[in-house]
């Protein structure tokens, strides 16, 4: 009895990890694309109306779902209490997508911004902004191919090497 | 005057928190700036009227008795080798702090040469101009500083105010206060307003409807649009608008009485201010200058005097400290009042 409730754990256990991943490949492209919107509606607040960035941050948080609406909104606040962007930025980035299904990669196009943004004119605000969209936009493809391949993998992988360590130990 | 001599001026020691107006503008310091101006005697933050900035030179301030360096323990120096030097990332994080991390919402006063902060104080910029049809787009590669520190000093114009006061139409003189850099017109300015804006019951001026056209949100220092300054009871504030079409503004939008407006000197400025005369409302305004002279050859006031319509002239100075009224000149003879004394 004791063996079967074993059994049963490793395989809920393992399952649930395959998931867990599976999870992560799959929310990568929607919240890419949420912050590809994001960056977005900044451009739009700083181009159009020159909106100071604290205040341009936090009316992008207004408009989005909640991961990024939290990012922004923090990024702004940080702003608002007398941090240079930069700090803001990165103190943001760590807050809110330390833990998340954005890759080293993603979270690096963002650092990066975060270097730039504030402290130029208009134009090229607007330039480094759309650079970081289009590298986004990349990141989108690869992490949709990504979830097409892996998605699947992880959940059966997940499932099946339970199965096999189960076997094993029997 | 020597720093030591500066030193022995100061009373030390005094136990008052330092005055609001520095502490507004040390949020645009780094911290260790910030830390070493804000440990200074509050004796010596009540003088401070000015920090200077400069890239790999030492850090400078401007006080009321004379200017002096800031060292590395936070103790006024009169040896500039002995001053904290100022450093790149000094700068650039002062020009973030200030610009709010949004330098591309202040194109325009970068191509005037300075931003004001909240609560109508200036800061000062120079750097590398990037000019573009003949004309400057920006400024970059910042390489100076100044953060000029504005002081509300109520009661600052009582002693002036007499000798502008029109009894027979129970209003104020056309005046024009004029001074160099540094010698209060603002300050002045401002509290004129106020007292012309509620009224002087001892001097029978009932309080008049006036209009400031603040270009630089210096003399109200509005924050989205309501003045932070005492501008008084009866003053509307056109902030951030250039003055020339601001006064044309004035006039047709909010029947002023009384058009104010700080450092005058285009000639677009005095075809505004022609209009205004002909509307039969009285101006203050202040430009920079340290001569009536100096006024009168200066190619777009030569057609303001031509007019013959200002009618009282200040000159102000330093001479018994920030605002001290030099002398007063009726408009129409040009001949002093002899009030030195005010």
């Amino acid at each position: 009895m004791l063996k079967v409730l074993g059994c049963a754990a490793i395989l809920f256990a393992g399952s649930g990890l395959g998931a867990v991943v599976a999870g992560l490949y799959a929310r990568r492209p929607a919240d890419l694309r949420a912050l590809q919107v994001a960056l977005k509606m900044l451009e739009t607040e700083i181009t159009y109306t020159a909106t100071p960035l604290a205040e341009a941050l936090l009316r992008v948080a207004e408009r989005l779902p909640h991961q990024v609406a939290l990012f922004f909104a923090r990024a702004g606040a940080g702003l608002g209490a007398g941090c240079t962007l930069q700090e803001a930025w990165e103190g943001a980035l760590r807050e809110c997508y330390a833990q998340s299904a954005l890759a080293a990669r993603d979270l690096a196009i963002l650092r990066r911004l975060g270097y730039v943004l504030g402290i130029s004119s208009t134009g090229d605000q607007s330039k480094h902004l759309r650079l970081a969209m289009e590298q986004l936009d990349l990141e989108v493809k690869r992490a949709e191919e990504e979830a097409a391949r892996y998605v699947k993998l992880w959940r059966s992988l997940g499932f099946l090497g339970s199965l096999a360590l189960i076997f094993t130990l029997w | 005057m020597g720093t030591a001599s500066l030193f022995r001026m100061l009373p030390s020691g005094r136990p008052d928190p330092p005055p609001d107006p520095v502490a507004e503008v040390l949020h645009v310091l780094p911290p260790h700036l910030r830390s070493l101006v804000a440990t200074l005697p509050p004796a010596v933050l009540g003088q401070l009227e000015e920090i200077r900035l400069r890239q790999d030179r030492p850090l400078a301030l401007g006080l009321v008795q004379g200017d002096a360096f800031l060292s590395p323990a936070g103790c006024l120096v009169g040896d500039p080798e002995q001053a904290y030097r100022v450093t790149a990332p000094d700068m650039e994080r002062t020009i973030q702090l200030v610009t709010g991390s949004s330098l591309y919402a202040l194109e325009e006063e970068l191509r005037n040469g300075f931003i004001t902060l909240p609560g109508g104080h200036r800061v000062g910029l120079t750097g590398k101009a990037v000019v573009e049809g003949g004309r400057v787009r920006t400024l970059k590669h910042i390489g100076s500083i100044n953060i000029r520190v504005s002081r509300e000093v109520p009661g600052l114009a009582t002693p002036l105010l007499p000798h502008l006061i029109d009894r027979r139409h129970r209003t104020v003189y056309h005046t024009l206060i004029f001074s160099p850099p540094r010698c209060g017109k603002t300050t002045l300015l401002r509290d004129l307003i106020r007292q012309v804006s509620n009224g002087v019951p001892e001097l029978e001026l009932p309080g008049q409807r006036v209009g400031v056209v603040d270009e630089r949100s210096e003399l109200a220092g509005c924050y989205r649009g309501i003045p932070q300054r005492d501008v008084g009871a009866r003053t509307d504030v056109l902030d951030g608008c250039p003055k020339a079409e601001g006064m044309t503004m004035l006039l047709r939008s909010m029947a002023p009485q009384v058009i104010a407006t700080d450092e005058i000197g285009r000639a677009e400025d005095v075809a505004a201010l022609e209009e205004v005369f002909h509307a039969g409302v009285r101006v203050l305004v202040t430009v920079h200058g340290s001569s009536l002279r100096e006024l009168a050859s200066r190619p777009a006031l030569q057609h303001l005097f031509s007019l013959k319509v200002i009618q009282r002239f200040v000159l102000l100075g330093r001479s018994r400290g920030v605002g001290t009224v030099e002398e007063i000149w009726d408009g129409q003879t040009l001949s002093p009042l002899g009030v030195r004394a005010c």
